[in-house]
């Protein structure tokens, strides 16, 4: 099983590397939002005047130095959703072009179908997160700009706590809309879907902005928010004197339940859905 | 030995009341090539779907290599080889990417595999166009390069269905050459689906001719033929010989006419039976002006099996099916 597993994953991995602009169209959209919207727009100064004393800016940002480190580990998660929600798209185009018959007829567990793309969805989003990352570090090098500034504490445990819980947020994400797009006939209309969710699932999260400053029901929704979780979790293993919402085993487990439930779910679904 | 592939009252309805396949049974023997003849729509390719798996029958049941087609979709799918009609390599991979790949979805041992693949892109004679990607590929070495991957892990069982459809004919002829190979070094059984006569004719030892769901003939292409009471031989003459009852006395010869000059000699082998009535014409003095023998062909089978003739059933359908085909790649190109 690990064999087909690994060939399928290659194979959607190839079809993405093999088109640079690809690559650098997925890069292009955080690096916009952290490079004008997050050197731009200094959220602490914008509600409370220059100057603002750095606790009371720790206190809005949940332990961040400043707006851009805060929406910067947001980002990541975001960038993670992004890469995801397109995860499914090689089924849709698979079923199209007469690939998904071959799988079909293939001695192979049908789960395995979506899994190939979830593996390589995650692969994509963590490599590319991790990129953003770096270039926010980056920033707070660059004379002029704001950059991501992280506490002492932050050590190659705390790195690789960072990559399990975005490869947990991703893992949930890609199983979710590749479970979706085994359903859909067709690119439009996936791509009608994701454009329906990719702003609410981002927007209602403490991936940009703290939920402090949101209504009490955003706030509801907000806090159950897989997105959330991550950047919560992170958020705490980055910056010096973090402000979580949840502890962050509490983030964790979140996150490995939600992973878990919807990989079982679009394994389960692939059988049925495949096996005509 | 059992047969390889056992089909029971096999029936397909889709939504409901469409009855693609209506109940069809029939056994294929191993090693043999065993054709499906039919126009567009009677049921060749629902009836290949289910045979590997890919769609569950509404009722009826068969066997593939001793396997259930629904209970042991699995066991089936190890042991069988499609060929399907569209084609399903990945455009953008390389030809021996794409066989790799396949492969690996059938588990074929590492150490075997890279041989594997090489003998077959040889024998595809798809070598020098082994690391290129396969949108660069014609139509022609797709389908070449699809049956390389349908044979990957030697199956025993090798479905194709229409694996010459529109391709030209000098293609045609190198893909059953591969065909032919391979049946011959693997001793692979052979189910193929076609709506090309001659091409049935000519490769098939059994021929199940297909209508509307439905066999209405089953048999040797050469039984088929002689079902229809054998080949008629036209003889055109300058006189009439004076007892008719001395053709017919021939071993071979069935009926006898005479009008206009020419006798219509129904016979059972015309080319074995000719020589021994120009004999007797000669011998009576009868001067002989031309010759004809006709044989029957499947078409003819056709047409004495479903009322129609299937060139005719076929024409419109076979411009249709082309010009979809060149739609296809071009949104392929486009990708």
């Amino acid at each position: 099983m690990l064999r087909e597993t690994m060939a399928l994953t290659v194979r959607e991995l190839k079809h993405w590397y093999r088109v640079k602009v690809q690559v650098f169209m997925t890069m292009i959209m955080p690096l916009v939002w952290l490079g004008l919207f997050g050197q731009a727009f200094r959220l602490e100064e914008l509600a409370m005047g220059p100057g603002v004393p750095p606790d009371m800016v720790q206190n809005l940002f949940a332990g961040a130095p400043n707006y851009f480190s805060f929406m910067a580990i947001g980002m990541l998660c975001v960038m993670v959703l992004f890469t995801c929600m397109f995860s499914g798209m090689s089924v849709v185009w698979d079923r199209r072009f007469g690939f998904l018959t071959k799988l079909q007829v293939a001695p192979i567990q049908r789960g395995i179908i979506p899994m190939s793309r979830v593996l390589s969805s995650v692969t994509r989003a963590l490599i590319q997160s991790l990129i953003i990352f770096i270039i926010a570090l980056a920033f707070a090098y660059i004379p002029g700009l704001v950059g991501l500034e992280i506490g002492p504490g932050f050590g190659i445990v705390e790195l690789l706590l960072m990559v399990v819980i975005l490869t947990l947020l991703a893992l949930g994400f890609a199983a979710i809309f590749t479970t979706i797009a085994l359903t859909i006939e067709n690119q439009e209309t996936l791509i009608g879907v994701i454009n329906l969710l990719n702003l609410p699932i981002m927007f209602a999260s403490a991936a940009l902005f703290p939920t402090a400053f949101m209504p009490d029901w955003l706030k509801s929704v907000a806090n159950l928010n897989p997105i959330t979780w991550a950047a919560d979790g992170i958020r705490q293993l980055v910056f010096e004197n973090p402000q979580p919402i949840y502890d962050l085993s509490i983030d964790i487990l979140g996150l490995v339940i939600f992973a878990g439930s919807f990989l079982l779910l679009g394994w389960f679904f692939a059988r049925r859905v495949l096996n005509r | 030995m059992p047969p390889i592939v056992q089909v029971k009252n096999l029936v397909k309805i889709f939504n409901g009341s469409v009855r693609a396949v209506d109940g069809v049974s029939f056994d294929v023997n191993e090693g043999e090539i065993f054709g499906f003849l039919g126009p567009n729509g009677a049921g060749k390719t629902t009836t290949i779907s289910m045979l590997t798996t890919l769609i569950k029958p509404t009722s009826g049941n068969a066997t593939v290599a001793g396997h259930d087609i629904v209970k042991e979709a699995n066991e089936v799918r190890n042991v069988i080889g499609l060929v399907p009609q569209d084609l399903t390599v990945d455009d953008d991979l390389t030809g021996r990417e794409n066989m790799i790949l396949q492969g690996d979805l059938y588990r074929v041992p590492k150490e075997e595999l890279f041989n594997r693949v090489d003998g077959l892109l040889d024998l595809v004679g798809l070598t020098d166009a082994e690391d290129r990607m396969v949108k660069t590929y014609s139509g022609g070495m797709r389908k070449r390069l699809e049956l390389a991957e349908g044979l990957v892990h030697h199956p025993k069982v090798l479905f194709l269905d229409e694996p010459t459809l529109g391709l030209d004919v000098q293609t045609r002829a190198v893909m059953w050459e591969h065909i032919l190979d391979l049946k011959k070094k693997h001793n692979t059984t052979i189910f193929l689906t076609t709506h090309y006569l001659e091409e049935a004719d000519s490769l098939c030892d059994r021929i199940a001719i297909i209508d509307h769901g439905k066999i209405v003939a089953l048999d040797s292409p050469r039984q088929l033929k002689a079902s229809l009471g054998g080949d008629v031989i036209e003889v055109s003459v300058e006189s009439e010989v004076d007892s008719p009852d001395s053709i017919t006395g021939i071993p071979g010869v069935i009926e006898v006419q005479f009008s206009e000059g020419k006798y219509r000699i129904k016979v059972t082998r015309g080319e074995e039976v000719t020589p021994g009535v120009l004999k007797m014409l000669w011998d009576q003095g009868v001067v002989v002006k031309s010759v004809n023998i006709s044989q029957p062909n499947l078409d003819q089978v056709f047409m004495e099996y479903t009322g129609r003739s299937l060139r005719d059933a076929m024409q419109s359908s076979v411009q249709d099916r082309g010009q979809r085909m060149a739609r296809a790649m071009q949104a392929r190109r486009r990708r």
